[in-house]
């Protein structure tokens, strides 16, 4: 076997680097809020943090300078969880339907689902407000997700994924007498775990990071949801940088380990799921 | 044992060669079986209807009515508590468009710091992450760690992000004065100056953006078959020659596709505007359109008017759509 070449070897070199400095660049902010946390209580902080001498206490103290910080958490996890199971539910339902079933009026009910993907919510916000506001539903759990409990995305990445199995199986299956609920049920829904992994890790990664709907219908402190949490808590008096940036980390930790874990199914869903924004 | 073989078909059947976008076929219903009795399709819709159901009741109460609703509220004077009180013809929307003859431009101006701002974000953003696509398919060890770092942030929430950045552009930070005196600005933070406001916001959304823009790019790139570039090499094309001649002009639908998501995301960017400035910025520089509609109904109670500024803001949406649905189904067709 020949030595490679010296070119090679300088080639591979570069682009090692090049990547290395790509990332370092992109990862700055995250390099920043870590470097912040750990100096302590200074108004005055340092890029580069004294090794010798970091606060790693400032993640407990973050829990003990905003009592309500374990709240958001929890109340963050409620809804995404709900909000997460509601849509497999919701979204499995509609799409075996779509996918499946032959009845008279099948094409203005796929309309009707694929309308719901091009109104933005800016256009539906003022009203829903409004309604929110008028059932009593703010600072409470079904205020933050009972907007969220159907996705015209989600029936559609369903319906896309039960259509790839063999309809013969489903006609195969009604003649053994086999319920059409139980179909779905104990055929249908254990086929598709690649799609329904997907929807879920996408539906929890876009709830848990909502920020618009949470900051209009929760107004008092312990009602929050992680993101309308930590951008209070920055603009609040006790908020040192140390702690707002140990807060945000805390927020971030979540959905980064589930990105780490859940990639395939993340990246599939947002390459299907570019539909909406 | 029925299942295994069943999940064997259900991968075949899945085998054809999957590119980007493909999950989700907008391609319409094509009736099946017809020669099922009407009988069976009667009792079929029953069931259709009755699994639909859920799903339909929240898009009843969450989508379609609220969104007929903001048309008609759009029409009307409203009351604190959200109720029409007094017709007022279209006089909201010759508010919102600068029709009226009074000369009072601010929401007209709110409409092109939003186009101002997606032009700053959308471009560089789309040339970064295909620039960090490109050098993610080099084929070296360790590969995948880059790209689950230029992934990373698409799991960074837009909040979390601004709470960041509000940081990084806080003047009273050693190394923010050092930048801010690197490039001569003559002010006393980046958020507060006019000049500087709406590029900081717009520089940190792209990165935020980045992430998501870099899954789509890199999805784009390794759909392009690698036997053109090994024929193209042995022909004696460099590099530079490859990327033009073939990544390019195969990784446009790619691009097209890109440019209208991040156009529309751009148009509905509101939680960087309200982390990192909080109002309409200075001299109304950031005044976003959906802020200003933020502002119009939750600020001023103006339930009607937001109406109106949500209305106009819908229809530019629904014309990015409408492009971007028509590209959509001729990348389903070519495949």
């Amino acid at each position: 076997m020949e030595p490679r070449p010296f070119s090679e070897i300088l080639k591979t070199a570069g682009l090692y680097l090049l990547l290395s400095l790509a990332a370092f660049i992109l990862l700055f902010p995250l390099f920043f809020s870590l470097s912040l946390a750990l100096q302590g209580p200074t108004l005055a902080p340092s890029l580069i943090p004294d090794f010798n001498d970091l606060d790693w206490g400032v993640f407990g103290t973050t829990f003990a300078q905003e009592k309500n910080f374990g709240r958001w958490i929890l109340n963050s996890f409620v809804v995404s969880l709900v909000v997460t199971l509601g849509q497999l539910i919701t979204c499995s339902l509609a799409a075996y339907a779509l996918a499946m079933l032959n009845f008279p009026g099948k094409n203005f009910f796929f309309f009707l689902f694929l309308g719901t993907l091009m109104i933005p919510w800016e256009a539906t916000i003022v009203p829903n407000y409004l309604t929110v506001v008028n059932l009593g539903w703010k600072d409470s759990y079904q205020g933050l997700i009972a907007p969220f409990l159907a996705s015209g995305f989600g029936i559609f990445l369903l319906r896309q994924y039960f259509m790839t199995i063999p309809r013969e199986l489903y006609e195969a299956a009604v003649i053994d007498g086999c319920g059409r609920t139980r179909y779905l049920w104990s055929i249908l829904i254990p086929l598709s775990r690649p799609a329904l992994g997907t929807l879920a890790v996408y539906t929890f990664l876009n709830t848990y990071n909502q920020y618009y709907w949470p900051l209009l219908v929760t107004d008092s402190p312990e009602w929050r949801t992680t993101q309308v949490g930590i951008t209070a808590f920055k603009s609040s008096e006790v908020a040192l940088f140390n702690l707002q940036m140990a807060g945000t980390i805390i927020v971030m930790l979540p959905t980064l380990i589930l990105l780490v874990l859940g990639q395939r199914q993340l990246v599939r869903g947002l390459t299907a799921g570019a539909l909406k924004g | 044992m029925r299942a295994s073989s069943v999940e064997d078909k259900a991968t075949i059947g899945e085998g054809q060669p999957k590119g980007l976008l493909t999950a989700v076929s907008t391609a319409p219903v094509r009736p099946v079986a017809a020669s099922r009795s009407l009988f069976w399709r009667i009792g079929d819709l029953g069931w259709a209807l009755l699994y639909m159901a859920p799903a339909l009741a929240i898009f009843a109460a969450f989508t379609f009515i609220p969104f007929f609703r903001s048309i008609y509220l759009s029409f009307f004077v409203t009351d604190q508590t959200g109720s029409p009180v007094r017709f007022n013809d279209i006089k909201y929307y010759t508010r919102v468009l600068n029709l009226d003859g009074s000369g009072r431009d601010e929401y007209l101006n709110s409409i092109l710091t939003t186009i101002k701002f997606t032009l700053l974000v959308v471009p560089p953003g789309i040339a970064v992450a295909v620039g960090l696509a490109v050098l993610a398919t080099a084929r070296v060890r360790g590969i995948s760690i880059f790209r689950t770092i230029f992934t990373s942030t698409v799991a960074i929430s837009v909040a979390s992000a601004s709470v960041i950045w509000a940081l990084i552009y806080n003047p009273s930070l050693k190394m923010t004065r050092w930048v801010i005196d690197l490039f001569n600005l003559q002010t006393e933070g980046v958020l507060l100056d006019p000049a500087t406001a709406l590029p900081a916001v717009a520089f940190m959304t792209i990165w935020t953006s980045l992430g998501f823009n870099f899954i789509i790019a890199l999805a784009g790139l390794q759909a392009i078959p690698q036997e053109l570039y090994d024929s193209s090499r042995i022909d004696g094309a460099n590099g530079w020659q490859l990327f033009r001649s073939i990544t390019l002009p195969l990784l446009t639908p790619t691009l097209l596709f890109l440019f209208i998501i991040s156009t529309i995301s751009a148009f509905q960017a509101f939680t960087q505007f309200n982390v990192l400035v909080a109002n309409e910025g200075p001299d109304e520089t950031t005044n976003v359109m959906v802020f200003a509609l933020f502002s119009a109904f939750f600020k001023d109670n103006r339930y009607g008017f937001a109406s109106a500024i949500a209305v106009v803001l819908f229809v530019v949406l629904l014309i990015l759509s409408l492009v971007q649905f028509r590209l959509l189904d001729r990348r389903v067709h070519y495949q």
